[in-house]
């Protein structure tokens, strides 16, 4: 219990939102506005998914928004260009990790700081899209509309997936060694190097990893829409670190783990509705989410402080 | 690792430069002649247009202040081995609360201006708490309050509003010129001065310095090291919100997206400029050389025919920059790589 | 016949760049042995510990495992070899789970491999029950108490199947319930015909528990005995050996009257630190010696408000002081040279002019304005009168051997124009010649009124050198003593014992 406090609260804070939600907003919980909601934050939460092991090896990733459009237009012209979707899947996924090669390989290879080499890779793969593309969207067939299925299907697969690979990768990361070795690294580099582990070789993996997801969120966003737009993704970055740091994701690395994640993810993706259902403009919206990554923060500063007394 | 350039003789101006700046320097040079030639065309009407112009290097220059103000600002943040991400931001909340309080609060230009200030430095003070009195890390904090300060220009602004209307004398400070040089150049220079001065000829910039090379030592010298850190946060603030007075000055209005996107160039210019990423060693002049080099860079691409005819100037920029901060980053560290494949490994003492 | 030792070293010599740390030791461990290991501070112990754990490769001897001769140990053959170590700070994952602890280092770490964890549980649950520990494995590393950890520790040790097991003064920070559980846990190991190390000052505990006792000093081992035949005393004689013959500069003057520093029953909980009370007057060198972990760095840091007191009171020329900060202490006329002055002593990559000035900012600097020519000047005094070998003021403090580092350190402090000085190790590592040169300076500033507070490990130092000697053992102080008092005494007091040998 005391273990994953932690989590817990942000569990609680979270049946607190939905509490006032269903007293308040019970319009909140009709189930298709409810649906369309977490089949929107389904990628998200396989960039999350992918953000939490980044930020328990100690590092971040700012790129992932930028990494997300570019994945996206390269996977809706494909599939424009007739593509079957089984192949632009794994074309997706295979864009997405050879991104994050790049990003891993300055900071794993270079031991360059990963904000500065992430955010370097942010403006340049943006800029580069939009040079290319000028800003044209991309058109997408009707068969990659829900991958073919009605919307209502498509949705449930979506969210069904995402949820299937939030608790596989979780089983995984605490069931095979490798997930260990994520926090081994994050806690303490140089004893996990004694202990046997090779730390910039999983700093290289985790990156690999989180560029891979986040082609696959791609994909799995790409399936909402008929069209691609270039400035999908942006602002995924702060989301999602938001998220995975609200649900207690050391910045500090070697702490965390994706059930916090989920739950992190799940209280900020109410705060758009909440406010819409209070009635407070959606402009307040990237505020509130900063003001959410700085209290929690705080908390866990505040706690360290108490501990280490 | 090369020893402090602060008290070299001033007049001995050739070795004030570290080789890094010489050649950060070269390329400067190099670079303005590229665009010099590509970009300056001769139009219909025999008149010279394009790079070449005066009118063209006052508009580099008065696009440069704000970036320049910003990586002016960083300087001595990353010369603490800090970084504050929220710079570009706060420019955008300071011009929406500048725009406001003139607008909205009917206060004289000078006054909101002297009040926007103020708020700047509180906001950077917000940094500096949360950094030195609670010691949490200047990432996660700055990245925070990127998003806050942002929000709170949206939020003020509804997203929607633009302030504009402002009166000709206040304009003047950012679209005419004065003393032969763009107005808003004096102001730029005057802080440069005072951030130069304040690094390199004062016991501030020597706390700076040490506290990036050591944060233990630092503090086992007796150094005042969280009022020295707070300081540099909040002066970021500061000179953020000079920025953000003279941007609304240039653009002749206040939106909410003011310096989107500014951070990067900021962070390029300093790490250009040579001062290390990972604190202790830095210079104002090489940042302001760096802040040339990127202004050059940015508006140059605007001038060469074939960037205009895809109109892909920003783009351009922006791709550019992001690759040489790769390639500043790779260089920099570059030596020590290489000098550990050379020397053989020895044994730690004991 | 006897059956071959367990670990047996012949002449082992280690030498680091200039320095002799083991001289040709001899030393063995039979299966089921509790030896221990003893010797001042310096003695070559941890050295020793280095080279069997095959952290650093020896330059002479031999070192036989079983009756293999061993040559190019590494840390993981070594533990491959069944040798494992405890040392005082268990390095362990603080965020991970005992049992995933004792799995990160005992299990093969395949990346592929599928993760048992009801196995790792009951493997943790057995390791731990062995010890008679009361931890769940399921419990995270950081909620543990250091004890706590410790023995987890140990619990890795077993698991990994060790034949020798080296315990580097493990009962430091354990309470008497622990040290007897801890106790029952090495007996039970010897029980099992593991061979254990046992590395401790406590002379009440090696009596209780080791079989044999092997005493080093200055590098070389100068008798093994069965415990039974010995006592303490006579192991005193050993660790403390002949007397100095080295020539410490005299004092010329007896100490001036007026008392400097006055501390009464000064604590901090955190560090360990109890009930310590002595005066320093002006002109006076204290020494403070006692063994390793005997709290007087920690008192230091006490006194440089690195980490304030929270009992007691402290007194510096009749004026109470509260010192929250080092700013505070410097303020105050305090004044520390640290130990680790490579970490804390010099910024190595600021020049020396810079290094000087460090401390003394708001005084040379009024303005804030630098003034560089001034400090030029006042570096190149400094260089001069102290003698450092260096490039110049420029050069960085990098660029500097140990001994003219610590100069660079300790000039910085006496820019300050402290009204008391406290040098912790200052000749530690540093050259003959600048040894000699940096006991002269320490003479000087006394004669010239400075208090000083000497904490050496260097047992004919701090006799040499000192006025009176101040003992610390165990975060408290245990005597005081004239200078120039017997080894055998002041070693006797570090160990808590109330032996008087031989003069």
């Amino acid at each position: 219990m005391k273990r994953f406090f932690r989590e817990l609260s942000v569990l609680g804070a979270l049946a607190a939102v939905l509490v006032g939600m269903a007293i308040f907003a019970p319009a909140f919980f009709s189930p298709q506005p409810l649906l369309s909601l977490l089949t929107r934050e389904a990628p998200t939460l396989i960039v999350a998914c992918g953000m939490a092991c980044v930020i328990i090896t100690r590092q971040i990733d700012i790129s992932v928004g930028s990494m997300f459009s570019v994945c996206s237009v390269c996977a809706g012209l494909l599939a424009a260009r007739g593509w079957p979707l089984l192949l632009v899947l794994p074309a997706s996924v295979a864009l997405g990790a050879l991104l994050g090669a790049v990003n891993g390989l300055l900071v794993a290879g270079l031991r360059l700081p990963s904000i500065v080499v992430t955010l370097a890779t942010m403006v340049t793969l943006r800029q580069g899209l939009n040079l290319v593309r000028q800003g044209e969207f991309v058109n997408l067939p009707d068969r990659v509309q829900w991958f073919g299925l009605s919307q209502m299907a498509g949705q449930l697969v979506l969210v069904g997936a995402s949820v299937v690979f939030l608790v596989a990768l979780a089983l995984a990361m605490r069931h095979v060694a490798a997930g260990r070795f994520v926090y081994a690294v994050g806690t303490d580099a140089e004893a996990a190097r004694l202990a046997g582990i090779r730390p910039q070789l999983v700093t290289f993996l985790v990156f690999i990893f989180i560029g891979a997801l986040t082609g696959l969120a791609a994909m799995m966003n790409l399936a909402q829409s008929p069209q691609v737009q270039p400035l999908s993704g942006a602002g995924l970055e702060l989301k999602v670190i938001a998220a995975v740091v609200v649900g207690g994701v050391a910045i500090s690395g070697g702490r965390g783990n994706l059930w916090g994640a989920f739950t992190g993810l799940l209280l900020l993706a109410c705060v758009s509705p909440a406010l819409i259902h209070l009635h407070i403009e959606a402009y307040w919206e990237k505020a509130i989410q900063g003001a959410i990554i700085l209290l929690a923060v705080v908390a866990d500063g505040l706690r360290t402080r108490k501990l280490n007394r | 690792m090369s020893v402090s350039p602060d008290n070299k003789n001033p007049r001995d101006w050739k070795a004030l430069l570290t080789r890094h700046e010489m050649l950060l320097l070269y390329v400067l040079i190099a670079e303005w002649l590229f665009f010099y030639f590509a970009g300056t065309t001769t139009n219909r009407r025999g008149v010279v247009v394009g790079f070449g112009t005066l009118d063209r290097q006052f508009d580099i220059l008065r696009h440069s202040c704000e970036i320049g103000l910003l990586a002016l600002a960083l300087t001595p943040v990353i010369i603490t081995a800090g970084i504050d991400l929220s710079i570009g931001s706060l420019l955008g909340l300071c011009a929406i609360l500048f725009g406001k309080l003139w607008h909205d609060g009917g206060l004289p230009i000078p006054v909101a201006a002297g009040l926007t200030l103020a708020l700047g430095a509180l906001a950077g003070g917000l940094n500096a708490i949360l950094i030195t009195a609670l010691r949490l890390p200047p990432l996660i904090v700055t990245l925070g309050t990127y998003s806050l300060f942002r929000g709170l220009a949206e939020a003020i602004t509804h997203g929607a509003i633009t302030y504009t209307d402002f009166p000709a004398s206040f304009l003047f400070v950012g679209q005419e010129r004065w003393l032969g040089l763009p107005t808003q150049a004096w102001i730029f220079l005057g802080v440069a001065l005072g951030v130069g001065l304040l690094v390199h000829r004062t016991t501030f910039g020597r706390a700076f310095r040490t506290i990036g090379f050591s944060l233990e030592g630092a503090r086992y010298a007796g150094l005042p090291v969280a009022r020295r850190l707070a300081l540099v946060y909040v002066l970021a603030g500061l000179i953020a919100a000079i920025a953000a007075v003279i941007y609304t000055a240039r653009l002749g209005q206040a939106k909410a997206d003011a310096g989107t996107g500014y951070e990067l160039f900021a962070i390029t210019a300093v790490v250009l400029g040579g001062t290390s990423i990972f604190g202790g060693s830095g210079t104002v002049h090489g940042t302001l050389l760096g802040v040339a080099a990127i202004a050059v860079l940015k508006n140059g691409l605007a001038c060469l025919p074939v960037v205009m005819r895809m109109n892909a100037a920003e783009e351009m920029s922006g791709l550019l920059t992001g690759a040489l901060l790769l390639l500043a980053l790779t260089a920099s560290v570059l030596p020590k790589i290489l000098s550990r494949f050379r020397t053989p490994h020895h044994a730690p003492a004991p | 016949m006897s059956p071959a030792p367990l670990l047996a070293l012949r002449q082992l010599v280690k030498n680091y760049g200039g320095v002799r740390a083991l001289r040709g030791v001899d030393f063995d461990l039979q299966a089921g042995e509790v030896h221990a290991l003893l010797g001042e501070n310096g003695a070559g112990k941890s050295t020793l510990i280095k080279v069997i754990t095959g952290a650093h490769q020896p330059n002479g001897g031999t070192l036989t495992l079983a009756g293999q001769r061993v040559a190019n140990l590494t840390p993981s053959s070594a533990r491959a070899l069944g040798i494992a170590c405890i040392y005082q700070q268990p390095a362990l994952f603080p965020d991970l789970t005992v049992a995933e602890n004792l799995a990160l280092r005992l299990e093969a770490t395949s990346a592929s491999s599928r993760i048992d964890w009801p196995a790792r549980r009951a493997r943790a649950e057995q390791w731990l029950a062995r010890l008679g520990a009361e931890i769940s494995p399921e419990a995270e590393v950081r909620s543990l108490s250091m004890p706590e950890q410790q023995l987890v520790e140990i619990a890795c040790a077993l698991g990994a199947g060790a034949r020798i097991v080296i315990m580097d003064e493990p009962t430091a920070s354990l309470t008497q319930k622990e040290q007897r559980l801890l106790f029952a846990v090495v007996r039970d190991l010897r029980k099992n015909g593991v061979g254990v190390i046992y590395i401790s000052h406590r002379l009440e505990e090696i009596f209780a528990l080791a079989d044999r006792v092997t005493v080093l000093r200055d590098g070389q081992s100068v008798g093994t005995h069965a415990v039974g035949d010995i006592d303490e005393a006579g192991l005193i004689r050993l660790m403390v050996g002949r007397e100095v013959a080295q020539i410490y500069p005299a004092a010329e003057s007896a100490p001036g009257r007026a008392v400097a520093l006055s501390l009464q029953a000064v604590g901090c909980r955190a560090s360990g630190v109890h009930n310590v009370s002595f005066e320093v007057r002006s002109g006076e060198i204290f020494g403070l010696g006692g063994l390793v972990g005997a709290g007087r760095t920690e008192l230091a840091r006490i006194l440089f408000g690195l980490t304030p007191a929270d009992s007691g009171e402290i007194t510096l020329h009749g004026q109470r002081l509260t010192l929250r900060s080092p700013q505070a202490a410097v303020a105050h006329g305090i004044a520390y040279v640290p130990e680790d002055r490579r970490r804390h002593g010099v910024v190595l990559e600021l020049p020396i002019a810079h290094n000087l000035t460090m401390a003394i900012h708001r005084r040379f600097f009024p303005t804030t304005w630098l003034r560089f020519a001034a400090e030029r000047a006042l570096a190149l005094d400094f260089i001069r009168d102290l003698a450092v070998k260096c490039a110049g003021p420029d050069a960085p403090g990098g660029s500097l051997s140990g001994g003219n580092q610590q100069k660079v350190s300790l000039a910085r402090w006496l820019a300050t124009k402290p009204k008391l000085l406290i040098l912790d190790e200052p000749t530690q590592g540093v050259d003959v010649g600048a040894k000699s040169e940096i006991h002269k300076i320490i003479r000087r500033l006394a004669k010239e009124g400075l208090a000083v507070i000497l904490i050496s490990s260097d047992l004919p130092e701090v006799i040499g050198m000192s006025d009176r000697i101040g003992v610390m053992g165990g975060g408290t102080l245990r005597a005081i003593l004239p200078g120039g008092s017997a080894p055998h005494d002041v070693m006797a007091a570090a160990l808590g014992t109330t032996e008087r040998g031989a003069a």
